[in-house]
């Protein structure tokens, strides 16, 4: 592929994803406009420059809504760094990436399964990853995740969630995951809790890779441009 | 014949393939009683939609040509421009959209926001339209009016809401709630021409109420008055509600969603009503144009009457009496007799007819004022031009126009046919710019270039039965483009010593890829190596050899050329010398540039089923297609993909057979992307076969 020396730059390296071929579920968890999407996108982005094939499921978001935030992070990126060629990367990006929209109302387990079943029988696009965005937790129960986390690795795919918490909601798991996802924190290996932090807002990595993180491991979220950096 | 600017309205009706844009039109036109029969567009009795004028119209059942027509409702003048759905006719569209104050967008109440919604929706944004939308089709199965209300606000960005309610839905539909007077209306008699106002039934009377609400809200914002009087927890008059949704539609922040069923004769009068009430008149829209005399600043045209005429030829049209010229004045009045300037070409004419269109019958007028939409008869011009008297200059903004992406070749069968098909073509090529044609002179064959197969399948039958030129078409071809990756040099000399005076020219320099734009031109000579006057000569030379590239005789574009040395000799230098020279100088280069072809890539949607996502899918991968994206929504679901034009031919048989006839599609120019190594062997492989043939 040859854009590993961008994808080492990503500060979001540190936490050694989506190198590995084997299935992980990950969970990144915030307050409303923190930055969830502009997290997920970019562990996308990571994933992709790794090689990596990645569809991105939006749950009640447009096609082209989801496409903005991918073309605004690359072209930042773009900015950032020098690409040689910046064509052949938007076009390799769009090649690794697809987008599936649903309306609320259409998401389901079996659905997304047949739909996943469908793409990979055919030879049209097997995915590596997963990234799930406006999943709804608040009406989910254990056993659908449960589902998703075994079809997740009969397909060996990293799953990314992404989940909502309120202020007022003060329900909370013993390693410190807040509602509504407190009840199911140990099907995640990864969880990320988006925090605003005076002007910056910090990635407080609750759980990795299934253990308590390493320290050291210190990244924000810059507000006025989404992008993480080093803390 | 003074005319009350405020009692003017000029609407566009457009919406996606077979929401029944004609229908209504048709529809509209019976109860303003311009005519006095309903004739449906696939109808029985052979007539077909008075709007749908043209032969091939009325047989395909589609709309092609944008049709002006004139009607009048309760005191108010309305001109209504009739466009089509096709998204290969997109320019009669965009055309139709920047003569206009208003539209109506029609969507069907099953397929809902449609692709080509999407893509009108678009336009109208660009062109600043106010608009209204216009639910159709209410009686057919499956209809969801709340749905297709919701869609407009999720896929199109509208603050769409509904200012009616249907009385059942379906076979069922009897009438529609009016959420603004709060009364159910029936439409009575044959055709549905008699309304009668009843009170709301007692089983809707809640709904209503809570849907009064959420309108009353969601306009408020556009009149205080109203916002005081719902402070006040009194009852608004329907004056003041109309009031505040005419200004939210105008300031483009506001939709008000009509319901109906054009077919079934329901809802078209209290849509005629809102086309008064909410769209614009001529004074209500800003309308610029560029002053010629004074470096293209943009000016506001007036609407007054009694200022100097500026107005717009959009539309032409091969009648039988000669060229129809369709007109929009901006200002000032046009009459019978006068001598108006086309500022494109200087060229003074003298308007002889004066006419108002009705699809092809028409109305002899003496003269129409500021705002209005008329037809002029043997007025020589091109679509486009805009015409001034003789006190000012000015010209109406140019128009987005899009390049062709595919092209034909045809050949006359005879020589009758010959001298028919030029005709033609000259006339095709000013009606509409997007269709191009030229002469191929390696192969003196014609060829013709636009937008989409039917767009090119309709010119060759319109040429067939209006010019009686029956043409041989070959294979469609796509409209592949030729660049270069990498900086490369090039010195070459050219020399000819024939007897007498010889010719000489050095050129030397480099080319490089060009990010934006198709070609740039960059004279670095120091010293006068090259004397000045040759320089564009070189400049002639590289635009020659851009026309075909080497690979498949494709232009190239995206190439900077520099030229920083050569040499001349004072005898055998010449203008021709230092063009031939050119012309070796970047065949050298360009070998070495490593040279690619490019082809068109098409934003394809297809809409259908969810049970055939997975063989949409399979079609597209199919045809080296990038799936971007799908979308689903209860049982339906969109796939949107880019596909290289040159794989979509026949797709929509295809389509249709893995279907069962239930998905349609929809593509449009995206852009120029380098063919895969494979293809691009084959086109080269091809086009060296196709030469040593000739």
């Amino acid at each position: 592929m040859g854009y590993e020396p961008l994808a080492n730059k990503n500060p979001l390296r540190v936490l050694k994803i989506g190198q590995e071929s084997t299935s992980e579920m990950g969970l990144v968890m915030a307050r409303p406009g923190l930055g969830k999407t502009a997290l997920l996108v970019q562990i996308a982005l990571d994933s992709i420059l790794l090689g990596n094939r990645v569809i991105h499921i939006s749950i009640g978001e447009t096609i082209d809504k989801t496409r903005a935030w991918y073309d605004d992070i690359l072209r930042y990126i773009l900015q950032e760094e020098s690409v040689s060629k910046p064509h052949e990367l938007i076009d390799m990006v769009q090649r690794h990436r697809m987008i599936m929209t649903f309306k609320e109302s259409a998401f389901n387990r079996p659905r997304l399964e047949e739909r996943l079943n469908d793409m990979i029988m055919q030879d049209i696009f097997k995915p590596n990853c997963l990234v799930i965005d406006g999943f709804d937790f608040e009406s989910t129960d254990r056993g659908t995740l449960e589902e998703i986390k075994e079809m997740a690795e009969t397909m060996s795919l990293q799953v990314w969630f992404s989940a909502v918490c309120h202020r007022e909601d003060k329900r909370v798991s013993s390693m410190g995951i807040p509602a509504p996802c407190h009840e199911v924190d140990d099907l995640f290996d990864t969880v990320i809790l988006l925090k605003p932090d005076g002007k910056k807002i910090r990635l407080d990595i609750i759980k990795h890779k299934g253990k308590a993180p390493e320290t050291g491991v210190d990244l924000d979220l810059d507000p006025t441009t989404m992008m993480i950096k080093k803390g | 014949m003074k005319r009350d600017l405020d009692k003017v309205r000029n609407i566009g009706i457009s919406a996606h393939i077979d929401s029944g844009k004609t229908t209504l039109t048709e529809r509209i036109l019976f109860y303003t009683q311009r005519i006095h029969a309903i004739h449906e567009v696939r109808g029985k009795d052979g007539v077909g939609a008075t709007m749908d004028s043209m032969e091939l119209e009325r047989e395909r059942g589609i709309t092609i040509q944008s049709a002006a027509t004139y009607c009048n409702w309760k005191d108010h003048d309305i001109n209504i421009i009739d466009t089509p759905g096709h998204v290969d006719f997109t320019i009669e569209v965009e055309r139709a959209l920047r003569v206009l104050d208003g539209a109506v967008l029609i969507l069907c109440s099953v397929g809902g926001v449609q692709s080509q919604s999407i893509t009108v929706n678009r336009q109208m944004t660009r062109y600043k339209v106010p608009r209204i939308a216009f639910i159709n089709k209410c009686d057919r199965t499956g209809a969801n009016p709340p749905r297709v209300t919701q869609q407009l606000r999720d896929k199109l960005g509208l603050n769409a809401v509904m200012v009616q309610l249907p009385i059942g839905l379906e076979s069922d539909l009897e009438g529609i709630v009016d959420l603004v007077i709060m009364k159910a209306v029936y439409f009575d008699g044959d055709q549905g021409e008699k309304l009668r106002f009843e009170d709301i039934p007692e089983n809707m009377k809640a709904e209503a109420e809570e849907k009064r609400e959420v309108l009353l809200d969601a306009v408020s914002m556009f009149s205080d008055e109203l916002m005081e009087v719902m402070l006040e927890e009194k009852i608004p008059s329907a004056e003041m509600i109309r009031e505040a949704i005419r200004r939210g539609t105008l300031s483009l922040e506001f939709t008000p969603v009509m319901i109906g069923s054009a077919y079934k004769n329901k809802g078209v009068q209290l849509l005629l009503d809102a086309v008064n009430d909410y769209l614009p008149c001529p004074t209500d829209v800003e309308n610029t144009a560029l002053d010629l005399n004074n470096a293209e600043t943009e000016q506001l045209v007036t609407n007054n009457p009694a200022d100097p005429l500026v107005a717009l030829a959009f539309k032409l049209e091969d009648g039988r009496y000669g060229q129809l010229t369709y007109v929009r004045t901006y200002q000032g009045v046009i009459k019978k007799g006068d001598a108006i300037i086309n500022t494109r070409t200087g060229k003074k004419v003298k308007i002889g007819r004066l006419v108002r269109m009705h699809a092809d019958q028409m109305e002899e007028i003496e003269e129409a004022g500021a705002g209005d939409i008329i037809a002029l008869f043997g007025v020589d011009c091109a679509s486009g031009d805009t015409f001034c008297d003789d006190k000012i200059n000015l010209s109406m903004s140019s128009m987005h126009i899009p390049e062709p992406v595919i092209s034909l070749a045809i050949k006359p069968v005879d020589n009758k046919a010959q001298v028919n098909m030029s005709k033609a073509l000259n006339r095709f090529g000013k009606e509409d710019p997007t269709f191009k044609t030229f002469v191929d002179h390696e192969t003196n064959e014609t060829i013709i270039s636009g937008m989409g197969e039917l767009h090119l399948e309709v010119y060759i039958e319109r040429m067939k039965r209006e010019y009686k030129a029956e043409v041989e078409v070959g294979a469609p071809r796509v409209a592949y483009r030729e660049t270069i990756n990498q900086r490369a040099e090039f010195n070459y000399s050219h020399k000819k010593q024939t007897g007498g005076s010889g010719q000489f020219g050095r050129v030397g320099g480099y080319m490089e890829p060009l990010e934006e734009g198709e070609y740039e031109f960059v004279d670095a000579i120091v010293g006068g190596v090259i004397p000045r006057e040759y320089i564009p000569s070189c400049d002639k030379g590289f635009r020659k050899s851009l026309e075909k590239g080497t690979l498949t005789g494709s232009p190239i574009t995206g190439v900077r050329v520099v030229i920083n040395d050569g040499s001349y000799h004072a005898v055998d230098s010449s203008d021709i010398a230092f063009q031939l020279a050119a012309i070796g100088a970047f065949k050298e280069g360009y070998a070495k540039a490593s040279p690619v072809i490019k082809e068109p890539i098409m934003k394809v949607a297809v809409e259908g089923p969810s049970e055939f996502q997975g063989a949409i899918m399979g079609s597209i991968n199919q045809r080296r297609g990038v799936i971007v994206g799908t979308f689903e929504e209860g049982n339906y679901t969109v796939v949107e993909a880019e596909v290289p034009l040159a794989e979509m031919f026949g797709y929509s048989t295809v389509l249709r057979s893995l279907t069962q006839g239930k998905a349609e599609f929809t593509m449009e120019f995206s852009s120029y992307k380098q063919v895969p190594k494979s293809v691009s062997e084959e086109l080269i492989k091809a086009y060296q076969e196709e030469k040593k043939n000739k």
